[in-house]
């Protein structure tokens, strides 16, 4: 139920569930709205280093134990999604900002409570390719930098597809660990292999064709697995 | 309006009433009736021709033609019924006689009644539609003899069997024989083919069919063609003779199916004597029959063609994978020449010079050539060999055949920049070490891969041609500068060469003897002077040397070693009994070089110019030289060194195939952003197909190095994929 005319809400705003709190939260006046980005800043400044003035990683430890989640957790990759976070490991107040304003959040409870939503939205499909690659990017640390070594990108792997595809995830990481030919990952190949485990039938690989643009380090981990299964 | 009437005037036939005897019909038929019996009983010169033709031409005129014709008919049929009874009653041979001449008589009777009746035949027959006389004589004949119960199978039977005969080499009397076919082929095509083709084709189909079978079983290939050849040619000339001619298509494809198309795979896989054997054998008359019986059946060459491909292919791969073979490498090619010479000469003279088997040749050989990869690497040393001496004394003709043929030899290969590479550093010991047989040869050669590869490939060869002219000159030009300040020193003589068009060698450290040293110092000066901006570095490893050494008993031998062994040799001047290790140090030298270049020196008879303690084979650490005063040799001049190409010893060789891999990786992403530059937008399995066909001049891309460039591009952002098709690919300007 809309009253206000203001909407000085962000666009970033989907369609979301049934919570009476966020229509009254939408239907807020504007001096609301004012104040609502004051509690961001707020709870931004709770959380940065004062000398830097963005939030590191160790203000972002902090912030994990008080949503008492592990700042492993793919919720958190999520989160630094939403915000559109360049450095891994770092927020700063814009990114902090339009992450929060878009979940609607100005308060570590809220902010936790905004999670499952989160999560729901990110897996949806047609958000999931876009996180999906995100992540690849995000990890990203140096400048020019293209690739990621493979001990990471197993860690990876498995924190952003391992509950969508385990076994194809459980057998890629098999995989990478045990071959030669590989010491990084480049995007083109992350990419493609979440393409793999969307359209290839497993773990037959009976539609797999490697006269087709497969990179090539799938069709050596296809050739892997069917030596073994033999 | 009136008009008036016009009054046709109609003048009307005049209507001769002619009161006709009835019996005019009948009396004057009873004359012709008879006419017509003396005309058969051989009595036809007591007629009057004309009275007979007015007789005849009188029935038709008052309208008496029917019965004329009926007339005829009737008497004519009579008269064929005795001759029928004649005819039947001959016994045996006479048989065919007696039909032969009475068929004769017949025909001339036919003339003369035809004659007569001539008026009736142009006048009353058309319009009433019945049928003319000469042809109404024949298929009376036809149908009272011919068809006659009696004589039908016998005549039949007896043509057939005098055919028989002839096939089992009587002679028969032809002339009746052709008569007789003659007779039938004048009663019309049908009866020709009903009365004799038909049954001739099935009686001769088998009789073909028991002979193949019989010969097949006693004879060998070679013979049973022989055979079959006979055969075939016997029915062409039997038709030629006595037959129509249109059964000659007829009766050679009955020969053909059952004497060849039956037996054809038999006969080329037949053990000992089959395609294989005359092939081997060069059984150049065989095959030729062979080429030209198969010929005419379907499916015939390209059996021949198949078998033959197989059979090449096979001793092909055998040659190329033989270790014994492969130990002499310009013995392997010449072996491939003279199977490829072989070949040439079976397909000239027994196959018409056949396209599709020529083809098929340089198919094969292309095949079994690619199966061995060392191939380009012993093409290259057979044309070293060549080119050193095996072209000493050899005509410019024979040089220019020999030389087509190594063309030939490398059209085949698929790995030509494996060639290349390989051809390039035989071809600069060639030049450095001033072996080559003839410089005509060489640039002959050059340019003919000029022609088949283009410009690229030979630019760089050329280059290491010019280099040495340039060198002669920039020598020429040292001597007339700094010559008289050289003195007593040593005479250098430097080639220098063009970083990019020689092989690439690593430069190698070395001690040069002072002596040596001043004198390439001077040089290095001297040209640096007149080449600003280049920089000079000496190869010692590829140098040569003269030295003159004097022995015990004061014999002196002039020495022609490598720079290395110079650098050796140097040293036992100021001293003798050196340990491996010092020399090591004095010279610089490394270590592989250094053992190779030892060994040269003291373990090989005849020119150990050094002796070794221990007295060992191998190259140890702790080996002690010393100077081998009773060296002797029964020249003057030694020679020692080194410089000639020799097949790759195996880790020589994968570092050539690396380096050969490694530069086929630029040349594929070249093809590759090439094509994409032009189509903007392209699907994966038509870049392969493209960057295959761009490249085959030179090698062969494996697909999946094909793929690791185009990743690799991506990764460098000179193409991405489409986002929407997986498969596409897009240039990124």
């Amino acid at each position: 139920m809309r009253r206000g005319s203001s909407k000085k809400g962000s666009a970033n705003s989907t369609t979301s569930t049934n919570s009476s709190a966020m229509d009254l939260f939408r239907s807020a006046s504007g001096k609301a709205a004012t104040k609502e980005l004051e509690r961001i800043d707020q709870l931004f400044y709770s959380y940065s280093n004062e000398s830097s003035g963005i939030i590191d990683p160790e203000g972002i430890e902090c912030l994990c134990s008080d949503l008492e989640v592990e700042h492993t957790d793919v919720r958190i990759l999520m989160v630094a999604w939403k915000m559109h976070a360049e450095k891994q490991g770092y927020f700063t107040l814009e990114e902090w900002r339009k992450g929060l304003k878009a979940l609607h959040a100005d308060t570590i409870v809220k902010l936790k409570k905004a999670l499952p939503e989160l999560e729901n939205e990110v897996r949806r499909p047609s958000n999931y390719v876009d996180f999906y690659s995100y992540a690849f990017r995000y990890c990203l640390t140096e400048e020019k930098q293209k690739s990621i070594d493979i001990e990471s990108i197993c860690e990876l792997l498995e924190l952003v597809l391992g509950s969508q595809f385990p076994q194809q995830v459980d057998l890629f990481i098999q995989y990478l660990k045990t071959q030669t030919d590989y010491k990084v990952i480049n995007m083109d190949q992350w990419m493609g292999f979440y393409r793999f485990c969307n359209e290839i039938s497993f773990p037959d690989f009976n539609n797999y064709d490697e006269d087709l643009a497969w990179p090539l380090i799938l069709d050596n981990f296809v050739d892997w697995v069917k030596s073994k299964q033999s | 309006m009136s008009s008036q009437k016009k009054r046709n005037f109609q003048i009307e036939a005049f209507k001769h009433r002619v009161v006709v005897d009835p019996k005019y019909a009948e009396k004057t038929w009873k004359i012709l009736e008879h006419a017509i019996h003396e005309i058969y009983n051989h009595n036809a010169s007591g007629l009057s021709f004309e009275e007979l033709y007015r007789n005849a031409y009188n029935m038709v005129l008052h309208k008496f033609g029917e019965k004329l014709y009926s007339g005829l008919v009737s008497t004519m049929t009579s008269h064929l019924k005795e001759i029928a009874v004649s005819i039947e009653a001959s016994q045996g041979a006479l048989f065919l006689e007696e039909l032969d001449r009475k068929w004769t008589e017949h025909n001339k009777a036919l003339q003369m009644i035809r004659d007569i009746l001539m008026y009736m035949d142009r006048t009353f027959i058309p319009s009433t539609h019945k049928t003319p006389v000469h042809e109404l004589g024949l298929n009376l004949w036809r149908d009272n003899i011919v068809h006659s119960i009696k004589i039908q199978m016998r005549l039949k039977d007896r043509l057939l069997e005098l055919v028989q005969r002839e096939r089992g080499s009587e002679v028969i009397n032809r002339g009746l024989m052709r008569n007789v076919v003659k007779m039938l082929m004048d009663l019309g095509s049908l009866v020709y083919q009903e009365e004799f083709e038909k049954p001739f084709l099935v009686v001769s189909a088998d009789f073909y069919r028991g002979e193949s079978q019989q010969f097949i079983e006693s004879c060998d290939c070679g013979d049973y063609l022989k055979k079959a050849e006979k055969r075939l040619n016997e029915e062409i000339e039997r038709v030629s003779h006595y037959l129509d001619a249109r059964s000659e298509v007829k009766i050679t494809n009955v020969v053909e199916k059952e004497m060849i198309e039956s037996q054809m795979t038999r006969l080329v896989h037949m053990e000992n004597s089959g395609l294989v054997n005359m092939l081997m054998d060069d059984k150049y008359d065989d095959l030729g029959r062979m080429y030209h019986l198969f010929r005419r059946v379907p499916n015939g060459l390209s059996l021949i063609r198949d078998v033959m491909t197989t059979h090449i292919r096979e001793t092909g791969k055998q040659l190329v994978t033989d270790p014994e073979r492969l130990k002499d490498p310009v013995d392997f090619v010449q072996h491939l020449l003279d199977e490829k010479d072989k070949h040439d000469k079976i397909i000239h003279l027994s196959f018409n010079n056949d396209k599709m088997f020529q083809n098929s040749l340089n198919s094969s050989f292309e095949h079994f050539i690619n199966l061995n990869t060392r191939s380009p690497e012993f093409i290259s040393l057979f044309v070293d060999d060549k080119l050193r001496k095996g072209l000493k004394g050899v005509s410019e003709e024979d040089v220019e055949t020999i030389l087509d043929k190594v063309m030939m030899l490398f059209r085949y290969l698929q790995e030509k920049d494996v060639f290349e590479k390989y051809y390039k550093q035989h071809l600069a010991k060639r030049l450095l070490s001033n072996k080559s047989v003839s410089e005509d040869a060489e640039r002959s050669l050059i340019l003919k891969l000029k022609t088949e590869c283009g410009y690229q490939f030979t630019s760089k060869l050329e280059g290491m041609f010019t280099d040495m002219k340039t060198s002669d000159d920039t020598m020429q030009g040292f001597y007339a500068a700094v010559g008289h300040e050289l003195g007593d020193g040593p005479t250098l003589g430097v080639h220098v060469l063009t970083t990019g068009s020689w092989p690439t060698q690593l430069t190698t450290t070395c001690n040069l003897p002072p002596e040596i040293l001043t004198v390439c110092d001077k040089f290095k000066t001297y040209y640096l002077g007149t080449h600003n901006g280049r920089r000079l570095s000496w190869q010692t490893n590829m140098g040569s040397a003269d030295i003159k050494a004097t022995f015990n008993k004061g014999q002196k031998h002039e020495l022609n070693v490598s720079t290395y062994q110079m650098c050796v040799l140097m040293l036992f001047n100021n001293g003798d009994g050196l340990s491996y290790t010092e020399i090591e140090q004095a010279t610089g030298i490394p270590t592989v070089d250094l053992k190779r270049c030892l060994q040269s020196l003291a373990c090989a008879k005849g020119k150990n110019v050094l002796r070794k303690e221990p007295m060992s084979k191998d190259i140890g650490e702790d080996d002690t030289f010393f100077f081998n005063d009773k060296f002797t040799s029964k020249f003057y001049k030694v020679k020692i060194g080194t410089v000639v190409a020799q097949k790759e010893s195996e880790p020589e060789k994968q570092e050539t195939r690396q380096r050969v891999e490694e530069d086929r990786k630029p040349q594929i992403e070249a093809a590759i952003v090439r094509i994409m530059k032009a189509r903007r937008v392209l699907d994966h399995n038509n870049i392969v197909a493209e960057v295959t066909k761009q490249l085959q001049s030179r090698f062969l891309p494996n697909p999946v190095v094909i793929k690791k460039r185009i990743e690799s591009l991506i990764e460098r952002e000179f193409l991405e994929r489409d986002k929407d098709d997986r498969k596409l690919y897009r240039y990124l300007a």
